[in-house]
This record gives C-alpha cells, sequence and structure tokens, in this order.
C-alpha cells in the first residue's frame, strides 16, 4: 500500500541545491519520495573557490563518491587547516590545523602540560611543532592520515575545489538517480489559503509545479522562506561588520600549499584557495570602513599571479533567519543564513541542514509538515549558528592591530556572554570549554586562541603529576615523533599530480 | 595568595570518602593537602549504592581493583533495572546498560525495529539487546571482540553502603588524607569576605583551609552556613518518604535491579552477595507502618531493619564562595534510578579541570555552576519522564502523571514520538540508548521513523533481525553465571589455579 509519493521540490542550483538533491536521491526511496529541482541559468551563482572542512569528506562517503574522481572532476586539492596572517599584529601568522596539538597525558590536555614546562623553563619548542597538520602545512607537504600511527600525530583534512564544479558534477550524478532537472526562474511563490503551507510555484514560463514540501536554496534572495513567508532576520552585523566580498581568481603560483590562508587587511581580510588549475582569491570586507575601490585594489596588489578575469562584487550580511523551517519549507545554505567564509564554514552548514532535512522529513503517509520536527531542526541550526559565530568573533576581538578603526572597533566592541565567559576562562588557565554538539572542537579553539596571542595565565594544577625531568623528556620524545612523521611526508602538488590530478590542467600547461 | 594548599571536606560515608579520594589523588601531586572531616553515619545496613556503569571509570581512574572491592563489601554487578507493574495495567520493561540490535545497512537499528513493527514484526525492542537478554538469564556479560564489534554493554554495581564508605575510607587514608572524626563541626566565617575561615570541631580541635567541599548530605551544613541558593523540586515527583530495608539474599544473585509499581509507591530491589536491599519509596499520605506492609506485599519477602526517612528533591547552587556541596548536599534526586553516587561523581569530575589555580576564581565558579546545574537538571528530566509518561495504576502515579514538564524534556518526548529520535543535549548523564528503553518502555511509540531505513529491503532487515537475535542466544550461553562469575572475581586463589580471567580484575 505505498502512499502517493511526497514531492520535494529544491529551489536553486549551486552547492546547496545540488549537494540536497544529491543527498536526497541517494538517501530517500525513490517510490516514496520525488525529488525536482528548478534552477535558472540566468541567476548565477556565488561559486568561487572553495574551502571546506573535514566533515565534507562524510557526505562525499555518503554519496559513495570516489574521491581521486571528485579532485579531478572539482580540479580539487588537500587541506590540512587555515593559516591566518597579520591577524593578531602584522607579521605574525598562525595556522588552525585539522588536528590536535601533542596528546593527553594522564587524562589531562597538552596545553597545560606545555605551559607548564614553560613556567618551568624548560623551553619547549612552539606549541605548533606538536601539531602535525601544522607542520605539514609548513613544509607544503601532505599525506593521507594513518590511524595505525600514534594518537598524537592525528590528523583529519578537507579539501578545497572549484564549487561550481562541484555543483555542476553533483547536478550530473543526481539527475542520473532521478532528480527531475527544471530550468527557469520562479516568479511566483503560492501559498495554501488554509495552512500558509507553499503549495505550487510558477515560473517565468508560466509553468505551474506543485509540491508537497519545498527546499529554499536560492541563496541571498531566501525567495521562499524569506521573501514569501517571512521568516524573520536576525542581523550580526553588530559583531561581523563585513558586507561585501571582491573575488577574482588567479593563475596557480609555485606555492602551492596544503592550507587556505586568511589575511588581515585594514578593511577586513583576504583568502587565498589554491585549486589544481588556478587559485581562488577574495577580499572580505566592510564598506564601513574602506571603500569598494581601495578594497578592488587591496587585492589585485595582495595576487601572487596574474588575474585570471576582472574581480566580481557579493554583497552580503552577517545573520541567519529565525526560523530556517518554517510552515512546510527549508531554508538550506545563504537562504537561511550567512557567516563569513572566514572559518570554511559555508559548505559545512549546508551539509549540516541536509542531514536534519532528510531525518526530520514529512513522510508519504503524514505529508503535512510536524510542528515538533521543524522546532527541533530550528534548535539544531540555532546552536550550529551561534557556535560558528562566537568561533569567528574570537578572532576579530584577540587583536592588536591599534590604530586602525575596523580593528579598533572588533576588539572593543561588547561580546556576547557565551564567547566573554570562554575568553575569560582560557586567560585564567588555559581551560576550553568542550561540547558534544557542533564546530569547533576544543583543539579549534586551542590554535587560534594561542594563534592570536593570547596567553593563560598560569595551568591546570592537574598536570603537575608528571615529575619535571620526565616532563622534559616526554616533550622532546614528542616533538621527534611530530616531526619524523612530516618529514616522510611527499609534497602536497606530488600528492595530487599522483592521485586526482585533472587532465586539463595538464593540457593547458603544454 | 596563591593557589589553594588546605582542602576541608567535611561529609560522612561514601560522598565524603570518594571526594577525599578523588581530590587526594588528583591534586596531591601538585601538593594539595586534603583533610577529610567525618561526621557520624547517616547509613545503616538496609543502605546501598545502585551506581551507575560511570562509576567503573572513576574507580579505575583511583585504581581501584574491583575483585578486591566486591569481596570486601560483598557488592554485585548490575545489567540494568528491570521495571514491573505489580497495578497490573503497563507491561514490563528492561533499561539494559548496553545497546539494544545492530546497524543494518549501516543505518541505526531503532528505526529499522520501528518501520518492522509497523509492518506487523512483533519481537519486543529490548529481545534484540543482549545486556538484557544476559540480565535476564542470570548471566554476567563478558565482552569478547565480537561482542565489542556488535554493540556496546556495560555494567553497575550494588553497592552495601557501610563498607564501600569504609573501603573508601581506608583507601583515602592509606594515600595521605588527614582524617579526623567529628560529632560536631561549627563553621567559622572570615568576617570581610564571607567566606569560610575555617572549622572548629567538638573538643576544640580547629580546621584550618582554604578551600571546602560540602559533602554532608542533605543537610548540607557547610552550604547552609554560607546561604548557598536552594530550589525546590518537590513538585517533580511525587514521592517525599523513602524506606529501605533488608531482605535475604535471592539465592541465584540476580545481575539488575527489579523495580516493581505499586499503588500508592514503588519497590526496589538491589541484589548483592550480603544480602537483598529494599526501597521504597511513597508519598507523606501514606503512614509509615501501611508503607512497611506494602513494601511487604510488594517484595514478598521478610523485611528487616526498616527505617523511614524523608526525601525532599531540591538543588542547590553548587559552588558558594569559597565552598564546593558535592552529591545530596548539591542536590538531593528522587530515589528512582539510583543516581545519589553519580551526582557526587558528577560533582567530583567537574571540580577537578576547574579547582582553583589563583585565589580568584570566580569564573571557574561560574562555569562549574552552570555545567553541573545543566547535568543535574537532565538527570531530573530522566526521572520526570518515568512519572510523567507511566501507565501504572493508582493515586501514586495518578499524581506523578500531573508531574511538571519543562521545555527540555517535552521537546525530547514530542520529537521522539513525531520520528523516534532522540534529542541528546549538552551534559546527559543518560545516553540515547538509555532514554529509547525508557520512553519505549513507558509506551511512548514513534509515530514515523528515519526515512533512511525505507531503502533497506524487507527481507534484509529480516534477515538481520534473526541473525542478531541468534547472535544473542549464542553469546549468553557461553557466560557464566553471576553469581559464578562475582565468586570468581572475589577470590584470587581460583584466579591463580588458572581459571579463565574476567575482565577488569586489576587495573
Amino acid at each position: 500500500m505505498p502512499a502517493t509519493p511526497l514531492h520535494i521540490v529544491i529551489v536553486g542550483g549551486g552547492s546547496a541545491g545540488w549537494m540536497c538533491a544529491a543527498a536526497c536521491a541517494q538517501v530517500l526511496h525513490p517510490q516514496r519520495y520525488s525529488l525536482t529541482l528548478i534552477e535558472s541559468e540566468e541567476i548565477g551563482t556565488v561559486g568561487v573557490g572553495e574551502a571546506t572542512l573535514p566533515a565534507l569528506r562524510d557526505f562525499n562517503e555518503l554519496l559513495k563518491m570516489d574521491e581521486a574522481q571528485f579532485l579531478r572532476e572539482t580540479h580539487g586539492t588537500f587541506k590540512l587547516g587555515i593559516e591566518f596572517r597579520d591577524w593578531d599584529w602584522p607579521g605574525e601568522h598562525y595556522v588552525h590545523p585539522f588536528g590536535s596539538f601533542g596528546q593527553l597525558w594522564g587524562g589531562v590536555e597538552f596545553q597545560h602540560h606545555w605551559m607548564r614546562a614553560r613556567q618551568l623553563g624548560l623551553q619547549p619548542a612552539p606549541l605548533e611543532e606538536y601539531s602535525v597538520a601544522v607542520r605539514a602545512c609548513r613544509r607544503n607537504a601532505f599525506d593521507f592520515p594513518d590511524f595505525k600511527k600514534p594518537r598524537s600525530t592525528f590528523y583529519g583534512y578537507a579539501y578545497h575545489f572549484d564549487a561550481g564544479l562541484y555543483a555542476a558534477f553533483l547536478r550530473r550524478w543526481a539527475t542520473a538517480r532521478g532528480v527531475k532537472r527544471i530550468e527557469g526562474q520562479v516568479v511566483e511563490v503560492g501559498l495554501d489559503a488554509n495552512s500558509g503551507n507553499v503549495s505550487k510555484l510558477t515560473l517565468k514560463s508560466g509553468q505551474k509545479i506543485a509540491g508537497d514540501f519545498f527546499v529554499d536554496c536560492s541563496g541571498f534572495r531566501s525567495l521562499l522562506l524569506g521573501e514569501k513567508l517571512g521568516s524573520t532576520w536576525e542581523d550580526w552585523t553588530q559583531w561581523l561588520p563585513c558586507d561585501r566580498a571582491w573575488a577574482v581568481p588567479c593563475e596557480r603560483s609555485v606555492d602551492f600549499t596544503p592550507y587556505t590562508r586568511s589575511i588581515a587587511r585594514k578593511g577586513g581580510w583576504i583568502w587565498r584557495i589554491p585549486l589544481q588549475h588556478r587559485t581562488g582569491n577574495g577580499h572580505v570586507f566592510s564598506t564601513r570602513f574602506v571603500s569598494e575601490d581601495e578594497a578592488r585594489a587591496t587585492l589585485l596588489a595582495q595576487l601572487d599571479a596574474p588575474a585570471l578575469m576582472e574581480p566580481k562584487l557579493l554583497k552580503f550580511r552577517a545573520g541567519r533567519r529565525l526560523q530556517a523551517w518554517k510552515k512546510n519549507c527549508v531554508g538550506i545554505g545563504l537562504a537561511s543564513g550567512f557567516l563569513e567564509p572566514l572559518e570554511s564554514t559555508s559548505l559545512f552548514l549546508i551539509q549540516k541542514g541536509i542531514q536534519d532535512m532528510l531525518r526530520l522529513l514529512p513522510t508519504p503517509e503524514a505529508p503535512q509538515p510536524d510542528e515538533r520536527l521543524a522546532d527541533e531542526f530550528n534548535r539544531s541550526s540555532d546552536s550550529l549558528y551561534e557556535r560558528i559565530r562566537d568561533f569567528l568573533i574570537l578572532h576579530y576581538v584577540a587583536n592588536r592591530r591599534f590604530g586602525e578603526p575596523l580593528w579598533d572597533h572588533v576588539r572593543t566592541y561588547p561580546l556576547p556572554e557565551s564567547l566573554r565567559h570562554k575568553l575569560d576562562l582560557f586567560a585564567a588557565r588555559g581551560h576550553v570549554p568542550y561540547y558534544k554538539d557542533g564546530f569547533f572542537s576544543r583543539d579549534s579553539w586551542l590554535a587560534v586562541l594561542f594563534g592570536q596571542g593570547l596567553m593563560p595565565r598560569t595551568y591546570d594544577r592537574l598536570a603537575d603529576f608528571i615529575p619535571t625531568e620526565e616532563l622534559s623528556a616526554k616533550l622532546r620524545e614528542l616533538h621527534a615523533e611530530v616531526a619524523a612523521h612530516v618529514d616522510d611526508m611527499p609534497s602536497h602538488a606530488d600528492v595530487i599530480a599522483r592521485y586526482g590530478e585533472a587532465p586539463m590542467k595538464r593540457a593547458a600547461t603544454t | 595568595m596563591s593557589a589553594v594548599q588546605h582542602l576541608a571536606i567535611v561529609g560522612r560515608d561514601a560522598p565524603l570518602w570518594l571526594a577525599a579520594c578523588v581530590m587526594q589523588s588528583a591534586l596531591g601531586p601538585s601538593g594539595l593537602r586534603v583533610t577529610a572531616v567525618e561526621l557520624p553515619a547517616g547509613v545503616d545496613a538496609a543502605d546501598g549504592h545502585a551506581a551507575l556503569p560511570a562509576l567503573e571509570a572513576l574507580h579505575a581512574r583511583l585504581r581501584i581493583d574491583e575483585g578486591r572491592l566486591l569481596a570486601a563489601t560483598r557488592g554485585a554487578f548490575t545489567l540494568g533495572k528491570q521495571f514491573q507493574d505489580a497495578t497490573g495495567q503497563a507491561a514490563p520493561f528492561f533499561h539494559a546498560y548496553g545497546s539494544t540490535g545492530a546497524r543494518i545497512d549501516h543505518l541505526e537499528f531503532l528505526p529499522q525495529w520501528i518501520r518492522a513493527r509497523r509492518f506487523g514484526m512483533p519481537v519486543a525492542y529490548e529481545d534484540f539487546c543482549l545486556t538484557a537478554a544476559a540480565a535476564r538469564h542470570g548471566r554476567m556479560l563478558v565482552p569478547d571482540p565480537e561482542i565489542e564489534k556488535h554493540g556496546f554493554t556495560d555494567y553497575g554495581y550494588h553497592l552495601p553502603a557501610i563498607p564501600y564508605g569504609a573501603w573508601l575510607k581506608q583507601l583515602a587514608t592509606r594515600r595521605g588524607v588527614t582524617a579526623h572524626e567529628a560529632c560536631q563541626v561549627d563553621v567559622r566565617l572570615d568576617a570581610r569576605t564571607g567566606d569560610i575561615a575555617g572549622l572548629l570541631l567538638d573538643g576544640g580541635r580547629q580546621v584550618d583551609g582554604d578551600f571546602f567541599i560540602d559533602a554532608s548530605g542533605h543537610e548540607a551544613l557547610l552550604s547552609t552556613v554560607i546561604g548557598a541558593a536552594r530550589e525546590s523540586w518537590r513538585e517533580s515527583f511525587p514521592a517525599s518518604r523513602l524506606l529501605t530495608a533488608y531482605a535475604p539474599q535471592i539465592p541465584s544473585l540476580p545481575v539488575y535491579a527489579d523495580v516493581r509499581a505499586g499503588e500508592s509507591g514503588w519497590l526496589a530491589l538491589y541484589p548483592n552477595q550480603a544480602c537483598t536491599l529494599v526501597e521504597y519509596a511513597f508519598s507523606s499520605e501514606t503512614p509509615d507502618d501501611v508503607a512497611l506492609e506494602q513494601a511487604r506485599h510488594l517484595s514478598r519477602m521478610e523485611l528487616q531493619g526498616a527505617r523511614v526517612r524523608s526525601r525532599e528533591p531540591a538543588r542547590r547552587v553548587a559552588w558558594t564562595r569559597n565552598c564546593v556541596a558535592i552529591g545530596e548536599a548539591a542536590c538531593v534526586f528522587d530515589a528512582i534510578h539510583g543516581v545519589d553516587l553519580q551526582a557526587v561523581q558528577l560533582g567530583l569530575v567537574h571540580l577537578l579541570p576547574l579547582f582553583p589555580v589563583s585565589a580568584d576564581f570566580a569564573v571557574e565558579r561560574a562555569e562549574y555552576n552552570q555545567n553541573v546545574q545543566s547535568a543535574f537538571e537532565r538527570i531530573r528530566d530522566f526521572q520526570t519522564a518515568h512519572y510523567a509518561l507511566n501507565r501504572y495504576g493508582g493515586a501514586f502515579w495518578a499524581r506523578g502523571r500531573l508531574s511538571p514538564v519543562r521545555a527540555d524534556l517535552l521537546r525530547k518526548i514530542g520529537v521522539f514520538r513525531a520520528r523516534g529520535e532522540v534529542v541528546h543535549y549538552e551534559d546527559e548523564t543518560f545516553s540515547i540508548a538509555d532514554w529509547q528503553s525508557l520512553l519505549l518502555g513507558h509506551g511512548v511509540l514513534p509515530d514515523s521513523w528515519d526515512p533512511a531505513v525505507d531503502r533497506s529491503a524487507p527481507e534484509v532487515v529480516q534477515g538481520e533481525f534473526k541473525r542478531i537475535l541468534a547472535f544473542i542466544r549464542q553469546k549468553i550461553e557461553w557466560q557464566r553465571s553471576h553469581a559464578e562469575y562475582v565468586q570468581l572475581l572475589c577470590t584470587p586463589s581460583l584466579l591463580a589455579r588458572g581459571e579463565r580471567a574476567p575482565r577488569n580484575q586489576t587495573q
């Protein structure tokens, strides 16, 4: 007795739309759910060089995607972390790695042992030298993690890739698995008079598309969720004042890093994302502190290879919709909120939204959206957004770029209480809070807290159980272990060339 | 002033000595001096601890030898709790300390089961639980690699309170804790700051200290003096009286707690090597002598050493000024689910990474109070759900159904009913598996399931169900009976003669 399939309509292509379509096609039963995606060639997507988090590998695995093929298709490269330059102070730099610093000894976190060693005058190496991922970044090296190696050398990895190619790849993948693609522009959103649910969409061509459940992947415009259903926007520009970005690709340079680079500038920051065939660059800035023209010039001056086209201007603001799921509509990606890509969270937010949506979707037997499940989606989304927001703010507040209006502003504004408290705890004793759900991990907090130049007043006394001489020896041993691990790694460029290089790149260079 | 040098702990029984052991072991190497001031015992031969699985991890951290501990205390293992209804309204259920089923097609077991059940599959959820099956058959469950691959299994203890406290006291003093016994403790406050400056014991003895732990139980000796804010949880629970007693040992030594709902309260039997400890929780509307009769009737055993105490569920702000309340001094829970030692443990485990490193610890205190409050409220939610969702007969349970359900719990029940998903918050003591047992046990059957499992072919799912049931039958046959296992563990000479060594014999 199969009920009529539940019709899911996804509005908008791009990474959000096609990731959503692909995941739905993979996970849902084709006789219980039918899938339609509407996209318009007229509307460009934001797709630029995209940097990701290790969680994206879970997404690709869900689709049973072949990693080498994925890298070839998207001109992807590997990513072990993000290097932040000039954030604390011009000339300073640090890496936020996808991996740990050192290891737990006696159940006590490594930073306490390291700080204790400093206080005892044992002169330990800089913290980053106890991280495999950071040391690999310093050498432009990459290798796949080997879980048989000691725990101290643990790290994860993510990718850089061309988001437009990724969306195109997923489009082929999803349409081959039954997702119906309709070319067209939505001009009208029809609501059911009784329930207030979205009932049908009218395209520019006059075609009407009815559906049971709608996924808004229309980007900043938030055509269904924001414009039609009026899900309230909560503005976060008081903490994250950047509202524009110039984006421009340039030719691939010799500096083929296995990491994203983020360089602080007068009015914001510049990203640098190495792909196989080119490097993606962009300048995120705040028009309160720098003009569009000046920002454009700053970006172009920063390129380490010739630009491949004119810079494109993107406009946005930080914040999110209070109900990412309202009525029978879920917003995925920019339609539900925006956080600047400082920590490469854009695709992660999309992925998490899709996963939550999939487990909470209405069923063909009960196609009306369940209030309880929508609330759960929104609770999960709220906590994720807020935690990432706090982590992003952290990069700004802990700066010593005195005399630059943007940086003075972000250093001195009142913080969310949740973040203030975390900073106080760290300052008092190097304590980093832990939470079960959501990003970022304790290691990430540590990397940025120390990286931004904060140093706790003291360490946790629980670390005192190791006798001084033993501590000294353990640190030396660990340092050597990490170094040896990284010494064996091949260069990032070699791994890509061997493993997943796109054929077109060779064609282009010959 | 520099970091805390001298910690004084005032209290009694297991909470006092557990605190002393933990603080001395963890912070002794950092130069912390620990003094324990022991008040007259509050427990008697009818008292015990139905410890949750987490206690084993704490014991391991203290390098406690499980065999010696059980030999000395005559305690026993427990694989979970069976909830039965003597009022005849609801089906029994088993809350096991282990997972149920196994993944099918890489997907969670519960949604597969919900879906299969909707299509007429008759086997109960808990029949797919290896831990519950072992318990029902009187077997201890010792994981082998196959079992570990299949799922997780854990165990708690039933520990008689007097010998457990005595054992911990011995351990604490051996590890270097200074112990004083006192009938009377007066708290001396620093007139300027309002902090505790020292303790005055009977006979004019003085204990100074720059930091204090209150482990004095529900009277909260120190916390009351410094005015720690208290919040009553009376409204959440129908029971306000607790009868304790002991009964003869059950010969087969069951490896689980038996909880029986009666019209006017519930009765729990906690088997151990020495006897069967009995608890009966009821409301003050029932006179104590009537309650004793009810307890006899429900237990169908001869009860000795019966004693009735009032029990007022309430939470205090745990860390106030320079004093941290742990256990019942911080939070008196309802007696269901036996969470008292867990409360002590949570208080200590949260304190360790926030123990003052300087004279200014306001930020640590704020963090601690927030975390501990959250952890306590999650436990209260679990207990509340047991009452709010019950389908038992009688006035006591009708009152239980009126327990106020707070927003977080309401969401949890709602989402489970709608989809079979457990919303698992931060700071939960009880795992997703625990919540599944509780909610399904009380008849919250999900309306739908994770749509991902629709792709699993019914014949594959059926085949896996059969395989899991067969696996459970096969694994149980290999297990020793609980009685035999305990005897082996507690008798080193048997081990020395080459008997197969049970797990966890020495850490």
